[in-house]
């Protein structure tokens, strides 16, 4: 790995810390648990599209065990963890359908994937299928965060490349 | 844009509008409910097991109807009468009347679900 990439993938994956561990204080939102802007995202979805599927996971996995150390109960990791995974997988695999124009769409999908992964996770965690009655609301939440984070990676993939690359390249 | 991506695009709003539509249509499944007065609980009712419509005086300001499987607030002395145009509440929105410290929380079918996926599972 070069340096100059791993010093890149090593800012993302601060800053997408910085992010996860600002988030968590924020009060849940209109109090239905599992409803939040998932704004790391930003950060995940700006390493895949520079660095590809790779620096996305190094980033993602950085994300996943330390803000899992740094915030709430271990036992969130799973839920993170599957619903990041899951999410990284569905963008991986529909990124060269959906061109740079469109990552508030690709993300959109990230976000519906990284909802759905913790729902799953809850439900065997818990044991229970009753809450995947909760799909319907995840979907919708997913969508709309998950676009407007892709919205804000879309503006901010430019700036960060001119800071990597002295240009927009 | 692709084709694929419009379509795919395309097939996550239809979804998103299908769970719209669900959401505003599926009953609540109110079955327990509870009446809060100051943050203490004034009353536990089982919304399954209600005959006939009746109405609950709580506290000095508020009227609440209770109905099979529906709980909503018929009357409050507050002035803006938000609780009363909240309708019924739902295991995701509780009635609330803040000037008069009344909450009316409900649960569905699913006892201690949401508490145990709140208390940090999805954080």
């Amino acid at each position: 790995m070069k340096v100059k990439k791993l010093c890149h993938l090593a800012l993302l994956s601060a800053a997408a810390l910085v992010i996860f561990v600002a988030e968590a204080q924020i009060p849940v939102l209109f109090g239905i648990p599992g409803i939040k802007p998932g704004l790391a995202n930003i950060i995940v979805l700006i390493a895949l599209l520079s660095y590809g599927p790779g620096g996305a996971g190094a980033v993602l996995a950085v994300k996943l065990v330390l803000g899992s150390a740094f915030s709430s109960s271990p036992a969130s990791f799973i839920y993170s963890a599957a619903g990041g995974i899951l999410a990284l997988a569905v963008m991986i695999l529909l990124r060269r359908v959906f061109g740079e124009k469109q990552t508030w769409a690709l993300s959109a999908f990230g976000a519906v994937a990284h909802n759905t992964g913790q729902l799953l996770a809850a439900s065997v965690v818990l044991g229970t299928s009753k809450i995947l009655l909760y799909f319907p609301v995840l979907l919708i939440s997913g969508a709309v965060t998950g676009a407007f984070t892709g919205l804000c990676a879309q503006l901010a993939l430019p700036l960060v490349r001119k800071a990597f690359y002295g240009s927009g390249r | 844009m692709k084709r694929s991506a419009k379509i795919l695009t395309a097939a996550l709003a239809a979804a998103v509008a299908l769970s719209a539509a669900a959401l505003l249509i599926a009953p609540s499944r109110a079955v327990t409910a509870r009446i809060y007065l100051d943050g203490e609980l004034f009353a536990q009712i089982d919304l399954s097991a209600v005959e006939e419509p009746y109405t609950l005086a709580v506290g000095a300001g508020n009227t609440v109807l209770v109905e099979r499987g529906r709980i909503s607030m018929l009357e409050a002395d507050c002035p803006d009468k938000l609780c009363v145009r909240h309708g019924a509440a739902s295991p995701l929105s509780p009635v609330v009347c803040l000037p008069n410290r009344v909450e009316i929380d409900v649960e569905g079918d699913n006892p201690g679900g949401a508490d145990i996926i709140t208390g940090g599972a999805m954080q």
